[in-house]
């Protein structure tokens, strides 16, 4: 309905476009406004824009444009809604309905064609600027001096009083012309809004171009396609129907020559019992010929009796079987229908994609498929013996129109299937095979308690933080500068398969070392850091090996006696702690090279400090067997009393200044093992020993007391000459 | 004051050489022994005086110690003086053998006819010391003190008595209470006369009670089967109780086994070495 409303207001639109144009924008002045037939010729241009807009209004609607095209037709409509004009002879103004402002300007221009019939030798232009100057004042009468703003028609004042204006308003020529100006500004307006809508949609178009020409490439594509199929299909008949008759005429000819054969032979015979029977009829003897003749007369009628078969085994004709041809037109309905689209195809899991909540899932159409969405379907795999397989987890869905999707909110180093559908007008296509991403896992979470340094090397030990397996732990490291920043990663190690790492590091710097958990889905976010210093020693005491009595300070450092008599039955043993040498293990890294802490003890603790094998003799005492050394502190009645025991035996050594920290100085290379009064800097006592294996630094109370252990002290120089 | 070589033998890379000068202190003509070890060569070196024993020269040390070998890897230069003035003619000086020649016992003499050349107190502490710096590559700062019985002795009385003056002092089998043992009696009776006052300055042990000065740390070596120490001569025990009241630092080492002899010296003599270099060479 539309569309005939513009074609209809084309007409109409036209002049006054122009007049509008020719007046304000282009300066054109206008000079064929007599008829419409004239306005037309100029009209065609304007119409066939308009035509070509209408067009393309259509072919807008397909893909809506911005909101421009929606106001541009509403407003266009609404402002190219004329009546189609028809001018008249008649001096008498019209009195034509009001439609808006804009209507308004039409009666003047309708005012400006009607004066025009007055004097038809009038040209436009001169018409026109009377029309600007208010009024046109061209009657045979008096110059009009008041408007009839019902009519809008200048006339005179007496006129309103007794003529066809006198219930109509009427107002001073003047004021009438300042009222028609407004009018006539907001129509401006308007129009130009209009051109601006325009000019935007034009810039469009282009766009529009490619859009069609894609369209169309596509829909060409579909086309030849679709017919090659159907092609395809009724050859695919004709072949078959032809191998089909050739069969039959096989098996007709078949059975005819089989019938013909058995006619040869039905022949022969026949012809032969004649011949027969003529001997027989020729023989003189009668005798020899009632004889010959029985027998030979049964066969003979027989033979007449029976009748051969004279007829065709097959019929000479082929049948028509009737073709099946639904599927073709099945296939010949549904050209133009745009096909669903196929299956797309789900990519693999790209390498660092994922994080520990969320993976980047990607597909692409498997084909120039239309799209109008997918569906991206996903659930967590589960391990076998949760499911069974009758309870497939609900399948989450998102909906995109991407080619790929961040799927959130999953649960790390977890398995997720995802698949994927495409939709367009037509339907969904099947499933996209089913693909496995993988979240990365959570961080590991380093054990202080656990790690170990010394100068040359540093032990690392972390727990997995994901309740199942990763594939591998990256451990990075960066060392932390004199100014205390920390510089980018230096060393990573990757491919560790257990949740500890030895690494080798430079004495006397600090580093800060963190851990990744690595699965298919890449590596998880870095683990808090742990701090190691590469100076001196740093160990903590195994507490599984501890003595019942003993009890282990939090931090690991210091280790009581109480006082308190424990019964033996409150007291728990197990294989790996002592059970008679109130002793306790440490754990120290198993690098070679020296080794250096110190022992705080008090006046009155009587200690045991050295070192053992890990696999000591838990029933012995420290020192007392040959898999362990240590300096033992006795208090007698008389005096303090120390022994540097191996294997129950002890040097008899005298020191006067009981040492209240011991320092201790483990080096495997040169088999030695001393102690020194770190306070006095003095040396004690040496062991000259060959370790046969990595060794424990060992601690033990005979009394009541208290030990305190310092770590991550640099061996000082005097340690160097024992 | 003029020295004159009289031996000279390369050893372990360095030099043990043997000179002989005029004493002012004990005025008579004195050998010493000293090492010079590689480092002597471009550099300062600090020096190890060692005293020796009963009845021993300047030889007996660089002939049987072993010494040589830890000397030249630390750098030390290692000084062994004779045992007493030689060549006095005083009477009674070859009577016995812990009295008079070849036991001077670190003292200064005040009794006659010792007090002249007996000085040996003197001679180690003061004209050495001078001696050796005017004429090596020896660092004046940087002095220790060492010896073996008599002179473990007398070690260990040279540091107490100067305070700061030896960076390191240890003994081997040292007389550890000369005022109660016969040894100590006879030769302090002898050289010093009656006034046990005079004797307390040269007895570690008194020494030891009235010490004040910077901290020691010695290192003594004790043969556990050694014939003096059960027959009372050598007494550590006194000096250990001593030390342990006054606090000052000892490692007293009982080594099992081992006798009076220098086979014992030999054996720990790097132990020894050791200790004095890593406050020599600190």
């Amino acid at each position: 309905m539309q569309e005939q409303d513009l074609y209809n207001a084309e007409e109409g639109s036209a002049e006054d476009q122009r007049g509008v144009w020719g007046g304000s924008a282009d300066g054109e002045p206008d000079r064929e406004l007599r008829v419409p037939g004239k306005a037309e010729r100029h009209g065609r241009q304007s119409r066939t824009k308009i035509a070509e807009e209408k067009r393309l209004k259509e072919k807008k609607r397909v893909t809506p444009p911005p909101s421009t095209f929606q106001r541009f037709s509403v407003d266009t409509n609404e402002s190219l809604h004329f009546e189609p004009y028809i001018p008249s002879d008649e001096d008498e103004p019209r009195s034509p309905s009001f439609r808006g402002a804009t209507v308004f300007s039409d009666e003047v221009f309708e005012e400006e064609g009607e004066t025009e019939e007055g004097p038809p030798t009038e040209d436009a232009g001169g018409s026109r600027v009377d029309l600007k100057e208010g009024l046109g004042g061209h009657s045979e009468r008096d110059p009009p001096d008041v408007f009839c703003m019902d009519c809008k028609v200048p006339t005179q004042a007496s006129q309103k009083l007794f003529g066809p204006h006198k219930d109509h308003r009427v107002i001073q020529i003047s004021r009438a012309a300042d009222e028609v100006k407004e009018d006539l500004q907001k129509g401006m307006h308007k129009l130009e809004e209009q051109i601006g809508l325009m000019e935007n949609f034009a810039s469009h178009l282009e766009e529009i171009f490619i859009t069609v020409e894609e369209n169309f490439g596509r829909q060409e594509q579909n086309l030849e396609q679709h017919y090659n199929d159907v092609l395809q299909a009724l050859s695919q008949r004709n072949e078959q129907g032809a191998a089909q008759l050739q069969d039959d005429k096989k098996l007709k000819l078949e059975a005819l020559y089989t019938q013909l054969l058995e006619c040869g032979k039905t022949l022969d015979v026949s012809k032969e019992l004649i011949e027969e029977a003529q001997q027989i009829y020729r023989d003189e003897d009668k005798t020899a010929f009632l004889q010959a003749v029985t027998p030979a007369l049964r066969r003979i009628e027989e033979l007449s009796q029976d009748e051969s078969e004279i007829k065709l085994s097959s019929s000479m004709d082929f049948e028509n079987t009737p073709v099946d041809f639904s599927d073709v037109k099945q296939m010949m309905d549904s050209v133009n229908i745009l096909p669903a689209p196929s299956a797309p195809v789900i990519n693999p899991q790209v390498p660092n994609s994922a994080s520990s909540t969320s993976a980047r899932v990607c597909w692409s159409l498997f084909s120039n498929d239309t799209v109008d969405f997918y569906d991206l379907h996903y659930h967590p795999v589960l391990d076998d013996a949760t499911f069974t397989g009758l309870q497939a987890p609900d399948a989450l869905e998102i909906r995109v129109k991407e080619t790929y999707c961040t799927v959130r909110e999953l649960l790390p180093n977890a398995q997720y299937e995802f698949w994927v559908t495409a939709t367009n007008t037509t339907g969904v296509s099947p499933a996209s095979e089913k693909a496995v991403y993988m979240t990365v896992p959570s961080p590991p979470i380093i054990k202080p308690r656990e790690c170990a340094s010394c100068p040359e090397a540093a032990l690392i030990r972390w727990e997995s933080g994901n309740a199942n397996p990763v594939d591998s732990y990256t451990m990075e490291l960066s060392e932390i500068g004199a100014e205390g920043g920390a510089n980018a990663v230096t060393e990573s190690i990757v491919a560790v398969p257990t949740c500890e790492c030895l690494v080798q590091l430079q004495p006397g710097r600090h580093y800060s070392i963190c851990v990744r958990a690595v699965n298919i889905g890449g590596p998880s976010e870095r683990s808090e850091p742990i701090i190691i210093q590469t100076t001196g020693t740093s160990f903590h005491l195994l507490e599984d090996t501890a003595h019942p009595c003993l009890s282990i300070s939090s931090d690991g450092l210091t280790m009581f006696y109480t006082d308190e008599d424990l019964p033996l039955s409150g007291m728990v043993f197990s294989d790996n702690t002592f059970a008679r040498c109130v002793a306790v293990l440490g754990e120290l890294i198993p690098v070679r090279g020296k080794h250096y802490w110190e022992v705080e003890v008090e006046d009155r603790t009587e200690f045991r400090i050295g070192v053992a094998y890990e696999d000591t003799q838990r029933n012995g005492f420290l020192g007392g067997n040959s898999t362990s050394w240590c300096m033992r502190h006795v208090i007698t009645p008389s005096r303090h009393k120390y022994e540097f025991l191996h294997n129950g035996w002890t040097p008899e050594i005298r020191i006067t200044v009981h040492p209240k920290r011991v320092g201790v100085l483990l080096d495997y290379d040169a088999g030695k093992l001393s102690f020194f009064n770190a306070h006095l800097a003095q040396h004690l006592y040496t062991f000259q020993c060959r370790f046969l294996h990595h060794v424990h630094p060992c601690f033990a109370l005979d009394n009541p007391g208290a030990l305190a252990l310092h770590n991550s002290i640099a061996a000082p120089a005097y340690t160097m000459f024992n | 004051m003029a020295l004159t070589q009289v031996s000279s033998n390369k050893c372990c890379g360095g030099f043990q050489k043997v000179f002989e000068h005029d004493s002012t202190e004990l005025k008579c003509r004195m050998k010493f022994a000293i090492y010079l070890p590689p480092k002597a060569e471009s550099e300062k070196c600090p020096v190890l005086y060692w005293l020796s024993g009963l009845t021993c020269t300047e030889q007996n040390f660089i002939t049987k110690a072993g010494s040589q070998q830890a000397a030249s890897e630390h750098g030390l230069i290692i000084v062994a003086p004779d045992t007493s003035p030689r060549g006095c003619n005083i009477e009674g000086e070859e009577e016995s053998w812990d009295f008079g020649t070849g036991a001077g016992f670190y003292v200064n003499a005040t009794e006659d006819p010792w007090k002249q050349n007996y000085r040996m107190y003197s001679y180690v502490t003061e004209e050495l010391p001078r001696l050796i710096s005017a004429h090596f590559p020896a660092d004046p700062e940087k002095m220790s003190i060492s010896g073996h019985s008599m002179g473990g002795h007398g070690a260990l009385i040279c540091a107490l008595s100067n305070p700061g003056k030896y960076k390191a002092v240890s003994a081997f089998a040292p007389i550890c209470n000369p005022m109660q043992c016969a040894w100590g009696q006879k030769a302090f009776a002898g050289y010093l006369g009656p006034d046990k006052s005079k004797w307390e300055t040269y007895d570690a042990t008194t020494l030891v009670g009235s010490y004040s000065g910077p901290q020691l740390d010695i290192l003594i070596d004790q043969g556990r089967d050694d014939q003096f120490l059960s027959a009372g001569q050598l007494l550590p025990d006194n000096l250990i109780a001593a030390c342990t009241e006054k606090k000052i630092p000892v490692v007293f080492r009982l080594q099992q086994g081992y006798d009076h002899s220098y086979f014992f010296v030999f054996s720990f003599i790097n132990d020894h070495i050791k200790h004095h270099a890593k406050y020599l060479n600190a």
